[in-house]
């Protein structure tokens, strides 16, 4: 390397310019869809393909269509009529999908916001992802009722996407006067996104009638087998 | 000239594959040299983020065609280049390079005596300055031999040239620096 040379790697070291930017969050928004590897992989394939078919499907379902014609925002999360729902493996446990199980008090304590409960006490509690607090009735393995309250502050983009598909009735309802939603019929697909919009593989399964509403910062779920009306007696019950 | 991370081509493969969580790695590792070669070309901090990320989202789309074994860098970095190069026509005139209000002391070298310190940056002022009075591919060559340290070959692939047309650019570069400095 000649004398110049050498000068001109130290003038390269000396160059006024800008630090660089976390480009990383914003690459992964931007990122399209690309087929991917083995088999939880390939759910996400599915599930990717159905959400860039998603507007196609909504004015394509004639039942989405009179029930949903937009998709809906609610809270934290995003409904989102689809063609078919992608094959959704059942996680080995559900406890693992909620997060780390609590004692009722600590969820108390550490919820961060205003917890409500219904009259009766929860068999488990667990606290999740976001500052989820979820409520649970029955057992892991045999759900009666699962309660869920995600405060809003922590959630930057849509963090849950339920897709449905015909069959699945989705019913915009008024819980005290906060607009949500019932979900009923046909068990649906529940993913947990990140902030960086990709799926939590683990957590895809498939959920049964739920009621969502958000009011005052917290989205609240109530998922379980119930008619609309029982859904939202238990929703005014939830204190 | 930089050597290739081992992991590299582990990560590129993984990242063909279409593993994210691996792409994720090479964004990490290769985006301060994606944003300096974009910077380097457009002179905009703006547009060089803009360049470095569309750069990336592209090199994703396009890995299925990405040669395994093949080395990552100046793959991406032809990407970032071309979309840098394309901002650069559109915006027209752009800003010179410029050197840091106090640059460091090159490692290694004992503290120079104020004088000197001021003498080396007036040296470093001048050969700048001659950089900047290149024209547009000459330049783009000495940036990337030079100020990014990248060898001929990626310096070609970078740029979209043949490795011979690197080494005679550089060479024709290098000797105007040297007519200048002349006269």
């Amino acid at each position: 390397m000649t004398e110049l040379e050498r000068a001109l790697v130290v003038l390269g070291s000396e160059l006024e310019h800008p630090e660089t930017p976390d480009l990383l969050p914003a690459v992964l928004r931007r990122l399209p869809a690309r087929r991917r590897r083995g088999s939880t992989r390939r759910v996400m394939l599915a599930v990717a393909f159905v959400l860039l078919a998603l507007l196609a499907a909504a004015l394509a379902i004639p039942d989405a269509r009179s029930a949903l014609f937009r998709v809906l925002h609610i809270g934290g999360e995003e409904i989102r009529p689809v063609d078919e729902l992608p094959q959704v493996k059942a996680p080995p446990r559900l406890a693992t999908t909620l997060g780390a199980e609590v004692s009722l008090a600590r969820a108390r304590r550490e919820a961060g916001f205003q917890l409500r409960e219904l009259p009766e006490k929860p068999d488990r509690v667990y606290l999740g992802r976001r500052g989820t607090v979820w409520l649970l009735y029955g057992t892991p393995e045999r759900v009666q009722l699962l309660v869920a309250q995600t405060p809003l502050e922590s959630v930057n983009r849509v963090f849950f996407e339920k897709l449905t598909a015909a069959g699945t009735r989705v019913e915009e309802v008024s819980v005290d006067g906060a607009q949500g939603a019932f979900l009923s019929g046909r068990p649906h697909v529940v993913i947990l996104v990140n902030d960086r919009g990709q799926p939590f593989a683990e957590s895809t399964r498939l959920a049964r009638d739920v009621l969502l509403w958000s009011r005052e910062g917290v989205a609240y779920r109530l998922e379980g087998a119930f008619t609309r009306d029982e859904a939202l007696d238990l929703a005014q019950s939830l204190r | 000239m930089e050597g290739r991370p081992p992991e590299d081509a582990a990560l590129a493969e993984r990242a063909r594959r279409g593993d994210t969580r691996a792409f994720e790695e090479l964004v990490r590792m290769y985006q301060d040299i994606a944003f300096r070669t974009a910077f380097l070309l457009t002179r905009s901090a703006a547009d060089a983020e803009d360049a470095a990320q569309t750069g990336f989202v592209k090199a994703w789309a396009a890995l299925p065609r990405f040669r395994p074994g093949a080395p990552f860098k100046p793959w991406l970095l032809r990407i970032v280049a071309n979309e840098a190069h394309n901002r650069r026509r559109a915006a027209g005139r752009r800003a010179e390079l410029v050197l840091r209000a106090a640059a460091a002391q090159p490692p290694g070298d004992a503290a120079p005596s104020p004088e000197g310190a001021a003498l080396e940056r007036e040296r470093r002022l001048e050969l700048l300055e001659r950089v900047n009075g290149l024209d547009e591919r000459d330049r783009d060559v000495i940036a990337c031999r030079y100020f990014l340290e990248l060898s001929e070959q990626e310096t070609a692939e970078v740029l979209g040239v043949r490795r011979g047309t690197v080494k005679s650019r550089t060479a024709r570069a290098l000797a105007r620096l040297e007519e200048a400095s002349e006269s």
